[in-house]
């Protein structure tokens, strides 16, 4: 039923135009509820779509609808249309599902902010355009989606707008998505130029059917491939990610765990006949998942700044989804993005209630020992962390095992080289997951100064109920939301998404059961490094040299500053010295004087003396008449 | 054809025309220059009934009534502007007053 995916489009756009309409006339909680529920009637709306998708036959269970056409030139048209299909229907039920979760526990975290309405409001839009993103049943709508998403991140990240550092990061992430978003419709021209259509159908016929040369296709991979990158923070686009922490907490967790830093992956699967007619580009996917999740793996090791770590391990889950979209596993990589929009929202969010109770404390130096007085939270991050980590039988083990077993199944240098980076990543996973649960759960408390006085007078209390719900509901699905696809036993998930993207790759049952067991030993092995390092009381990475540069996140802002901004500014400075000023400003001014000029000079004709004028005319009268007289 | 022939009502057009130009380049008082404005609109008339007479139209007689219309309207505004540069006390003297110069 095509009328679930449009209210699931739609109810969230209507939120946030409700709370932005009504502004100061409902109160605080009431704009928060509003959103609450129009994100979680788009989940409803979701479920409709998802429950009669399934009654059909597999063969036919892709619906486009659409509205109206609103392009038309020449042959050129796009309409306002969707696309529901099993890969849309899955990203909906996780943006919405998840989505809400993070937005109901906001009405706690937030409570007492100044701007809530604010807030809301654009957390409603967020939703919507991150459903537009994935509904859009066209590559232009698409870019759409793509774009109200970079916007809306904008606004959230920057949400603390009197902090200088939450302002930098939202334009650093706008800017940084811009280059991608730039790239992405790039790739679109070269497609209307030669395809003439951005419609999914045709555009990926003309990809498949060989009508296309290799450098279109290759660019046009190119172009979406770089969108994927800045979209999901991957290497070389990633900085934005870890400053965007700037943003309150249940941003972090909507945008970097459950929604638009996946969207790249999503992209990829998608549009994944292209990049299949490119193989080159679809492994350099692959490439750069591998490497982003060992950079990021090993940067996370020494962040103290908690949300900083759950930022960079997001980045590092991220590269395995791309690493899966890369060798075709295009099943793993949507399996996994639903099992870490689970588990990472519920690390972000039981880390907001870690940050909630210690007034903003970020830093993981001064916390410790929380286990004792928070023992909700304390088990629900044990969940997340162990998911994230990959201990059976928790979510995040059966989807990462898959990916590790598809990069095996690929087979080659490639297969071995990506094989080898996702096991060294798992093992790095182990180190930063325990090194930070150890930190902030276990040990002693750090002398927290006045803090601990303080809280001691709050008593137990983990927040309302608002935001343990949510996170209690987030710590279930981590628990048990990975038996959606089970090797060996039931390959659902698998086979849903694969009625959109076929696996190219498909690992032996041998592969699946030897990587689980190494992916696992590896994963305790870095958690019980982490351990020891943790009760001698030392750091993970010891080496000074080694510390200095994953301390400086290898450099990579530095590195952009010199190359591009530093030279950029310089570029704009010579422009204006020496073309503004000179050309631009000079001959303005030029013209402005020679005007004056000009009209002071015939202002002096005009001497308000009639008999002067009336000479004039006779004496003009008489010429012309010669002239006439003459010329005749 | 009784009377003088087309040429003469022309002589007379254009010597007329002469006399208000002179009026209108020497005269200062606006009075004057209104009155040889006048002249000057008249021999127009005068010229354009000849040329109709010679022609057999009657056009030429409409449009010597269109310019007596004006002609009156403009007088009108005319001597609206004296009788208000009088009331101020201003000196009536086309040279003198430049008030409106760029």
């Amino acid at each position: 039923m095509i009328w679930g995916a449009w209210l699931c489009l739609f109810a969230p756009l209507g939120g946030a135009i409700a709370i932005t309409v009504a502004g100061e006339r409902i109160s605080r909680t009431a704009a928060g509820w509003i959103s609450t529920l129009s994100v979680f009637a788009g989940f409803a709306g979701a479920l409709v779509s998802f429950v009669s998708t399934l009654g059909r036959d597999a063969a036919d269970r892709e619906q486009l609808s659409t509205a109206w056409s609103w392009l038309a030139a020449g042959d050129f048209r796009v309409g306002l249309q969707i696309l529901v299909d099993p890969l849309a229907l899955t990203m909906m039920l996780v943006v919405t599902g998840v989505g809400g979760l993070i937005v109901w526990y906001s009405i706690g975290y937030m409570h007492g902010e100044d701007e809530e309405r604010r807030y809301f409001a654009t957390m409603a839009l967020f939703v919507f355009s991150m459903l537009m993103l994935v509904q859009g049943g066209n590559l232009l709508l698409l870019l759409v989606g793509w774009g109200l998403v970079g916007l809306a991140s904008y606004l959230l990240i920057g949400f603390y707008h009197e902090r200088p550092e939450a302002v930098a990061a939202a334009k650093k992430a706008f800017v940084m998505n811009a280059v991608g978003d730039a790239a992405m419709a790039l790739g679109f021209f070269l497609l209307i130029a030669k395809v003439g259509s951005l419609d999914f159908g045709r555009v990926f016929e003309a990809a498949q059917g060989g009508g296309l040369s290799s450098t279109t296709l290759n660019l046009v991979a190119l172009g979406l491939l770089a969108g994927a990158v800045a979209k999901s923070a991957q290497i070389p686009l990633h900085t934005w990610l870890p400053d965007a922490m700037e943003g309150p907490t249940p941003v972090s967790a909507l945008i970097h765990a459950a929604t638009m830093v996946t969207a790249g992956v999503y992209l990829i699967v998608r549009t994944h006949p292209v990049f299949e007619a490119a193989p080159g580009v679809q492994h350099l996917a692959a490439i750069i998942g591998a490497v982003t999740l060992l950079v990021a793996g090993f940067v996370a090791l020494v962040q103290w700044d908690m949300k900083r770590v759950i930022a960079y391990s997001t980045m590092s889950q991220i590269g395995y989804m791309f690493l899966a979209a890369g060798v075709g596993a295009y099943g793993f990589a949507m399996f996994h993005l639903v099992t870490h929009a689970f588990f990472k929202a519920l690390m972000f969010l039981a880390a907001g209630i870690v940050i909630h109770r210690l007034d903003g404390e970020q830093d993981i130096r001064k916390m410790g020992g929380l286990r004792r007085t928070m023992p909700f939270t304390w088990i629900t991050f044990l969940v997340g962390t162990l998911a994230l980590v990959g201990i059976p039988p928790l979510a995040g083990f059966w989807s990462k095992d898959a990916i590790l077993s598809a990069a095996l199944a690929t087979g080659g240098a490639l297969g071995w080289f990506l094989f080898a980076a996702g096991i060294l990543g798992a093992f790095l996973t182990g180190m930063y997951a325990l090194r930070l649960y150890l930190m902030v759960f276990e040990g002693e408390p750090a002398a927290r100064d006045a803090h601990a006085g303080g809280h001691a007078a709050h008593g137990r209390g983990e927040g309302p109920r608002s935001m343990l719900i949510p996170v209690g509901a987030l710590a279930a699905l981590s628990a048990v939301g990975g038996l959606i696809n089970v090797p060996g036993a039931w390959r659902t998930f698998e086979h849903w998404i694969g009625e959109v993207a076929v696996q190219l790759v498909e690992p032996s049952v041998a592969q699946d059961y030897g990587t689980s067991a190494v992916a696992v030993l590896v994963g305790v092995a870095g958690a019980l490094v982490a351990r020891r390092a943790f009760t001698q009381g030392r750091e993970l990475v010891t080496m000074p040299g080694a510390r200095t540069v994953l301390e400086h996140k290898l450099y990579f802002d530095e590195l952009y500053d010199a190359v591009f901004a530093r030279p950029a500014q310089i570029v704009a400075d010579r422009l204006r010295e020496d073309v503004e000023t000179p050309v631009v400003q000079g001959s303005l001014t030029e013209i402005g004087a020679g005007t004056r000029a000009a009209a002071a000079g015939v202002a002096r004709l005009q001497t308000g003396l009639l008999r002067t004028y009336a000479l004039t005319i006779a004496a003009s009268v008489v010429v012309l008449v010669v002239v006439f007289l003459a010329v005749r | 054809m009784l009377g003088p022939g087309v040429p003469w009502y022309l002589a007379v057009s254009g010597v007329l025309f002469a006399i208000g130009a002179t009026g209108v380049l020497l005269r200062r008082s606006p009075l004057i220059v209104l009155l040889s404005l006048e002249i000057m609109l008249n021999a127009s008339n005068l010229a354009l009934v000849g040329f109709s007479r010679l022609l057999g139209a009657v056009d030429g007689q409409v449009f010597a009534i269109g310019v007596m219309a004006v002609a009156a309207a403009e007088v009108t505004v005319g001597l609206g502007l004296i009788v208000a540069f009088a009331r101020r006390d201003m000196e009536l003297d086309v040279d003198a007053l430049t008030e409106l110069r760029g």
